[in-house]
């Protein structure tokens, strides 16, 4: 049996070389990765992780279940085309070994197998296995033409935007459109001639057999073949450059994930696995506030990924990002967007100056003793109610407090941070550490999400539990330390802070302490998709007006539910949600004091 | 000498036509809007590094953009970047984000 013909050679050179360049990437960073990763994977690989993995990867590289959540057709379009070829080439083997047995087959045997049926003379008939491979590739060829039909309406499969793809995305994409009709044709040909095919290539070759003469079709014959070898080659050959390069590296990411391997705070050998492993499918650009609310095209994480895999990476891109979390909640691949961005912005971040913050030495601007330790942060000195109101509420609960910086201190390093200047951040960080311990202080309350996030995420407090105001306050009316009046006439909106919520998974808690005071009505975008109020620490590019703009999208949501006020707990938030709604806007700890029923006011 | 227990200040002037203006052409090109600066000083009334040092942004950002580098970088290096000055600035300037251009541009002098 011959399993060879000439225009199998684009396939066979495309594969090989495909091969060849994934295998080269992939022991390239593998080897780079830091030895505790490394080690990682040796303590996972045997383990029951490996299985978990397992599924998952046919749970999501397979079936996308993902995208399925975010839009059924998008889902469909997905697991089509990956789930359809597939099975497509898994059933096409067994048809293979069905027909021939146990026995060798060369790669091109199988792929090309209904070229092969009439050549080698095999009489026999599975009408079955025809059947079934038409049904898939019916199916298969279903995404392609939603595939199609998205690129021209990208609103049908729910997206308003789709990406602008890269030149080596172009070819591949072309390839792979026209890979699958190239199979039906040359399928259908040879079913025209040599007769076998189900529904659609028998039917197709009845079709045309009953058009074109059986000259005609024979000088096609091996034309069609070649065709199809040929967008398949040029697929392969073009796939390790293109966005493509996911489909075999959302595998080994999803193991790796398992075994525990993240993103860190530096660039290191794993981004690699999670920046090729985005599809580009840009699901994330329309939940980004500066495409939907600014109009900025460039910057979304799809952009990011893509200029930092081909090294092109610009400043103003990377700066350009308010952290807000909004493409990581969505991204299928499930991304670390927000340490990518950051652990780029390290890499490009000012030249580090050993000598810095050293008037931090000795600084004590502290007040006050107490096991429960306050620290208001920067932006609630801006914002002296919040801090008037912590008072009263302390007051109230009878607790002694150890005031952080109520006249003022040391920043908590989380916007350098953002900034990529960690090493600069580690040293605010020390000095604030120093100083809780010195204090003795048990439990360390903050109003300010931002601080909470790098207090719970950077400071490594062994010891001290931190809280946000919002869960401390909910623990002293659960305890009844804390007595509120109930007035249902009240009705509050709230704002959910994206460091707070996506940040710091707390949702409940603010919500609790509204619904004990008043009436809380939700606005549309609320919890895990709320709005970033535009004011972010983690952007210095855009502009005040552009901030103004955000806020006021943002504030005329909260505006259309009416309520009398618009509560949020972050202090940066209410600043910038103050430009934009009319009514008022105040933080949680404001209308609990306003509220308390055992006061000395 | 007998020390009086006085001193003489050094000359402030600052000589336009001398100063090498390329860098601070630069950022104000990069960051026009820092043209609009009044010198209300509402920045440095904020300022949490401020507080603590005798940072002063609006006097360091005002000599950059005269080209005096001297000594600038340091005291940007003060800053801690926490943003209260945007917050407050009346002319909505991105003071982080000069903040961030001053060091990237004159780190080296």
């Amino acid at each position: 049996m011959t399993f060879f013909a000439d225009f199998c050679i684009p396939f066979i050179v495309g594969a090989a070389y495909m091969a060849l360049v994934v295998a080269w990437k992939y022991v390239t960073w593998l080897r780079h990765l830091p030895k505790s990763d490394l080690k990682l994977i040796a303590k996972g690989i045997f383990s029951l992780k490996s299985l978990s993995a397992t599924w998952e990867v046919i749970r999501e590289s397979l079936l996308h279940a993902r995208i399925w959540r975010v839009n059924p057709r998008l889902g469909y379009m997905h697991t089509s085309l990956a789930f359809g070829w597939f099975l497509l080439i898994a059933i096409g083997w067994i048809e293979t070994i069905a027909y021939l047995g146990f026995r060798w087959v060369p790669l091109q045997g199988h792929v090309f197998f209904k070229y092969f049926v009439p050549k080698n003379n095999i009489e026999t008939h599975l009408p079955a296995f025809d059947f079934v491979m038409d049904l898939l590739l019916l199916f298969v060829l279903s995404g392609v033409a939603m595939a199609w039909y998205k690129r021209h309406n990208s609103k049908s499969v729910g997206m308003k935007r789709t990406t602008r793809h890269t030149r080596f995305d172009r070819i591949a994409l072309t390839a792979l459109w026209f890979i699958f009709p190239a199979r039906l044709i040359a399928e259908s040909i040879t079913a025209a001639l040599y007769g076998g095919g189900s529904f659609l290539t028998g039917g197709l070759g009845d079709v045309l057999d009953s058009i074109f003469s059986r000259t005609t079709l024979y000088s096609i014959y091996e034309a069609s073949w070649w065709a199809y070898s040929c967008a398949l080659g040029l697929f392969f050959v073009a796939m390790p450059f293109s966005r493509y390069m996911h489909i075999f590296t959302e595998i080994p990411l999803i193991f790796l994930r398992h075994y525990r391997l993240r993103p860190t705070a530096e660039e290191s050998s794993y981004d690699r696995f999670e920046i090729e492993a985005c599809s580009r499918c840009g699901i994330c650009i329309d939940p980004c506030q500066l495409q939907s609310q600014l109009g900025n095209n460039e910057v979304q994480s799809v952009y990011f990924l893509r200029d930092r895999r081909y090294n092109m990476l610009q400043q103003k891109i990377v700066n350009d990002c308010l952290m807000c979390g909004r493409c990581e909640q969505v991204c299928p691949v499930g991304i670390n967007l927000n340490t990518l961005r950051l652990n780029s912005r390290v890499t490009m971040r000012n030249t580090p100056n050993e000598g810095r913050y050293k008037y931090l030495k000795g600084i004590d601007t502290s007040q006050g003793e107490g096991r429960v330790g306050y620290f208001a942060g920067c932006m609630t000195l801006l914002t002296p109610k919040t801090l008037h109101s912590m008072q009263q509420i302390f007051d109230a609960a009878g607790e002694q407090v150890w005031w952080a910086d109520k006249s003022g201190g040391v920043c908590c390093g989380r916007p350098m941070m953002l900034s990529g200047e960690v090493d600069a951040a580690q040293k605010m960080v020390e000095k604030n550490k120093e100083l809780f311990r010195v204090h003795g202080i048990t439990t360390l309350v903050t109003s300010c999400p931002i601080c909470l996030r790098v207090f719970r995420e950077n400071y490594d407090l062994e010891g001290i539990e931190v809280l946000h105001h919002s869960e401390y306050i909910l623990r002293l009316i659960k305890k009844g330390r804390l007595n509120i009046t109930h007035n249902a006439q009240l009705t509050f909106t709230y704002h959910d802070p994206c460091e707070l919520g996506r940040g710091s998974n707390i949702y409940d808690e603010p919500r609790a302490v509204i619904e004990t005071i008043g009436q809380l009505i939700e606005p549309e975008h609320n919890r895990k998709n709320a709005f970033c109020c535009g004011a972010s620490v983690a952007n210095t590019a855009i502009s005040d007006a552009q901030q103004r703009t955000i806020a006021q999208k943002v504030g005329a949501e909260l505006e259309a539910t009416n309520a009398e006020t618009v509560v949020t707990a972050c202090p940066l938030c209410k600043k910038a949600i103050n430009r934009g709604v009319e009514r008022r806007v105040a933080d949680l700890s404001e209308i609990v004091a306003e509220n308390i029923k055992n006061i000395n006011r | 000498m007998i020390n009086f227990g006085f001193s003489i200040s050094k000359p402030r002037t600052i000589d336009i036509d001398r100063n090498n203006l390329h860098k601070s052409n630069e950022i104000i090109e990069a960051m026009p809007e820092l043209q609009t600066c009044i010198g209300c000083g509402s920045c440095t009334a904020t300022c949490t590094a401020g507080n603590l040092t005798e940072f002063n942004f609006r006097k360091v950002h005002t000599l950059v953009r005269r080209g005096e580098y001297q000594g600038a970088y340091e005291e940007m290096n003060k800053c801690m970047l926490c943003g209260k000055c945007r917050l407050v600035c009346p002319r909505g300037i991105n003071t982080r984000g000069v903040v961030m251009l001053i060091k990237r541009k004159i780190g080296d002098f």
